[in-house]
């Protein structure tokens, strides 16, 4: 009940200006210098220990705003001006380097310390609206929540806070704050040339997506062709392993099929051996000395080796089929479910109406499948979009050409970006074509959001 | 029983058609030879089978007579009997046919009767013929049995998808060490890949890297599990202002791809002090892991609200309500969460070879595996190699039999019940 009475303060919860500007109207002294002086308000009314905890949060980001973060915010927009030099030291009589800035570190924190305001300015208003509450329920003649009593609340009604917090955390640091980094790297020169800390990279606009887009014709030309295999790639892995899949899964639902739980093992295992582990043992057993190729020689089927990773055409077959190889054994575990939903009658009139099992699998099977997993069928496509594993284990994207801008003729948009950023240490590049993945991704994703509904039914489902 | 009878008279003139042209094949040319002055010239079935004069040379005309055999026994009186003789014939048919054709090199070879090595192409459609009639043969008679031909097709993919794993443990009690060898079954058997996987720790150190990931994996597997159950239980039960914004932040910050990002935790994890050591794969594998929570909260969505409301009402807080109520029915879901966050840092060898570079002490298995195989290794440790992933797969794949019901659940988002 205390809540109920807290939450009434009057100011507008929905806009951050109009509740600061409702704040400001109607507080009185106290809550006024709390804009300027966290947690005053708070202090007044008696609140102490937590007034003094917002105080306290103040003094401590303006101590790491001037002490720390403004010698990296405050280049921020050249990314550093002075490189790394050799001076002549007079007293020691050789020339001594001098740590110029450090362009990555700039950005890095300045990424930070942005972050970091934009949580102060949250527990910045956060603070006045409980300086108002004080203020409002002391108006009222009510009695003030003790600390001991806010404490409480954490279990319960504020309970997400202290569920959410440390996870935002973590997630902060390591996906949201490396995410923006590398967002912005696309808009810089951060490439081999411009390595810090010796050499600085800075903001080159636009200049990395025209390169992507014909400025450079070698980038360009690779980006389109890399594109293009990627998207060749994730239709057919996508709709091989699909319909593959699907049939495996009817062959073993098939009534008249004894053992299915010995049957769908067999196929289970092979997707619980780690992949990289199956994937490395498959680039050895097809490699040009290996199993296979020894062989398929001694029964006489060919005289020389055949070259499944290292040639161009006969690569790309080879990743489609090993994938078919990881992949079959997935959908068959992901569809067999849904096959056994489908409704018995169907087929029942179906063979009465003397129709043949095929027909049955195109007219009935097919359909119905499509219709209940069109978002697990794009799902799967973005996965295939970004299938690192099968690509760099197998071939690492070769055969490589000449003609290609640091690429393959196997590779695809992210195993590019990783070359770009773990060999040639060609990070703008890299970024901003990670951008573009992005976007490829986060469009299909939409797609599958809307039609999936879950967002809708979430609340149905209770 | 009136369709079976249709079904036998149906099939029975392509069956006895299959019957008749089988040794009917045995005429036609099977091998092509080129004589030294340079003719060539056909060689029947027949004369291929007795050109080492071997018995099992002779199963194909033997059996190619068979099924003529009991074929006019089937045109006389189509009983289930005749058509069960029949499948027996075009099995043996078949396989013979297939050992003839794997074998046929290193015989012709031996019997020195072909100036040069034989290949493959070397046989001529006569044999082609004969392969394809006892397959189709047999194809007829299971059918005509209303058998389901699904169990062969399904033996030979289980063969061709177990095969690559079969080989693997073999080749991790190879004797023999190098990498490629020119056979299969390996010459001598020995466990000394094993005991040296273990011991020798001056180049490679195995048993540090297991005890790294053993490690690395069962903290993260505690802390993820505890944050995505932190996470889905605030996302699936608790309104509060903002919670929309939440989701959908962390909806599009997963859709970047990982790699890209890779060079910046390496940065942030060095600007703190912690690159190059195990803490830092647990916190980057755990803030990874919280992201995948939504399984979890759709599985908190399926448990009834009214529960929770009940407790209200008897004045037990959120708390009390996540300790007493969610958490007790969501076991299958937590050992869901512990198994594949516990997986992670197992089969992980992206991330940790950019964090850890060089600094070998610090490797999971992933990565040290992976390093094995780099090509100044690979002829050194590559039985050890297949040693070592038969350790980490071995543990991977029973933990995973074990949650692939839930595994399916995730993936579809629970459209798939049953």
């Amino acid at each position: 009940m205390v809540q109920q009475t807290i939450t009434r303060t009057g100011a507008p919860k929905r806009g951050f200006f109009r509740e600061l500007a409702h704040i400001y109207r109607h507080g009185d002294g106290a809550t006024k210098l709390s804009f300027l002086l966290m947690g005053v308000g708070c202090i007044r009314r008696g609140q102490i220990l937590k007034g003094l905890m917002y105080l306290a949060c103040q003094v401590l980001f303006i101590w790491y705003i001037i002490e720390f973060a403004w010698q990296y915010l405050s280049k921020l927009n050249t990314l550093g001006t002075t490189g790394m030099q050799r001076v002549w030291s007079e007293e020691r009589q050789l020339f001594v380097r001098t740590p110029g800035d450090n362009s990555l570190l700039i950005l890095l924190f300045s990424v930070m310390s942005l972050l970091l305001l934009a949580a102060f300015i949250g527990l910045w208003r956060a603070s006045l609206r409980s300086c108002y509450k004080a203020q409002v329920l002391s108006q009222q003649g009510k009695k003030l929540p003790t600390f001991a009593e806010d404490l409480r609340t954490l279990g319960n009604e504020r309970f997400h806070m202290t569920l959410l917090t440390m996870p935002s955390l973590m997630v902060i640091a390591f996906t949201v704050l490396p995410t923006v980094f590398m967002v912005l790297l696309a808009f810089t020169n951060f490439d081999a040339n411009h390595q810090p800390p010796g050499n600085m990279f800075t903001w080159v606009g636009l200049e990395n997506f025209r390169n992507l887009f014909g400025a450079k014709p070698m980038m360009g030309n690779t980006f389109a062709k890399v594109l293009g295999w990627t998207f060749i790639w994730a239709v057919i892995a996508t709709f091989s392993n699909y319909i593959l899949g699907m049939l495996v899964a009817i062959f073993i639902n098939n009534r008249g099929i004894k053992l299915k739980g010995m049957w769908r093992t067999i196929f289970v295992i092979t997707i619980a051996v780690p992949q990289f582990v199956s994937l490395m043992l498959m680039s050895q057993i097809l490699h040009e000395q290996g199993p296979l190729n020894s062989l398929l020689m001694q029964l006489g089927f060919v005289e020389q080796p055949v070259k499944f990773l290292t040639d161009i055409t006969s690569a790309r077959i080879t990743v489609l089929v090993v994938n078919l190889w990881v992949g079959i054994p997935y959908t068959m575990l992901i569809t067999s479910g849904i096959l056994m939903n489908i409704p018995k009658d169907l087929y029942e009139s179906a063979s009465i109406d003397g129709a043949s099992p095929m027909r049955m699998f195109f007219s009935i099977t097919l359909p119905y499948m499509l219709f209940v997993t069109t978002p697990y069928l794009i799902t799967a496509f973005v996965g295939n979009i970004n299938n690192f594993n099968v690509i760099f284990l197998l071939t690492r994207g070769g055969p490589l050409v000449t003609e290609y801008y640091q690429a393959g003729k196997t590779d695809l948009l992210v195993t590019w970006l990783y070359r770009l950023t773990v060999d040639r240490q060609d990070y703008s590049l890299a970024s901003t074509i990670g951008i573009f993945v992005f976007l490829i991704s986060a469009g299909l994703s939409l797609i599958v959001f809307n039609l999936s509904g879950s967002s809708r039914r979430e609340e149905e489902f209770q | 029983m009136k369709k079976r009878t249709h079904l036998l008279t149906h099939t029975l003139i392509p069956l006895a058609l299959a019957g008749v042209l089988l040794p009917i094949t045995l005429l036609l040319p099977w091998l092509r030879v080129v004589g030294e002055e340079g003719f060539v010239f056909a060689r029947t079935g027949i004369n291929l089978l007795l050109f080492d004069r071997g018995i099992l040379r002779m199963l194909p005309l033997a059996i190619g007579a068979g099924v003529a055999l009991v074929l006019s026994l089937t045109l006389a009186r189509p009983t289930r009997m005749a058509v069960r003789l029949l499948v027996v014939a075009f099995a043996a048919s078949l396989m013979s046919g297939i050992y003839l054709l794997l074998s046929a090199k290193p015989t012709a070879d031996a019997s020195g009767l072909l100036p040069a090595p034989m290949m493959v192409r070397d046989l001529q459609f006569g044999f082609w013929l004969f392969l394809v009639i006892a397959l189709a043969g047999l194809a007829l008679a299971l059918m005509t049995l209303r058998q389901p031909t699904t169990y062969i097709i399904l033996t030979a993919m289980a063969a061709i998808w177990l095969l690559p794993i079969f080989w693997l443990l073999i080749t991790s009690f190879r004797a023999e060490s190098g990498a490629y060898t020119t056979y299969i079954i390996p010459k001598g058997w020995t466990a000394d890949n094993y005991v040296r996987l273990w011991t020798e720790t001056e180049q490679f150190n195995f048993p540090r890297w297991y005890l790294n990931t053993l490690v690395v994996a069962i903290i993260t597997c505690i802390l993820t599990t505890t944050l995505v159950l932190m996470v889905s239980y605030a996302f699936s039960r608790l309104r509060f202002p903002s919670r929309r914004l939440f989701m959908n932040l962390g909806l599009i910050v997963a859709m970047f791809p990982g790699f890209m990002s890779m060079i910046a935790v390496y940065h942030i994890l060095k600007a703190v002090g912690l690159a190059k050591s195990l803490v830092s794969l647990i916190l980057v594998y755990t803030g990874g892991g919280v992201l995948g929570y939504t399984i979890a909260k759709g599985f908190f969505d399926t448990i009834p609200r009214s529960l929770d409301e009940a407790a209200t009402i008897d004045g037990a807080t959120r708390n009390t309500i996540f300790w007493k109520i969610i958490l007790p029915s969501s076991k299958p879901i937590v050992v869901y969460s512990a198994i594949t966050s516990f997986i992670a840092p197992w089969v992980d060898f992206v991330f940790v070879s950019v964090i850890m570079k060089d600094d070998y002490a610090n490797y999971t298995v992933a990565l040290g595996l992976y390093r094995m195989l780099e090509r100044e290794h690979i002829y050194a440790y590559f039985t050890r190699f297949c040693a070592g992933a038969v350790m980490v797969a071995l543990p991977i794949t029973l933990l995973f039999i074990k949650i692939q019901k839930f595994y399916v659940e995730g993936v579809t988002g629970g459209a798939v019940k049953g």
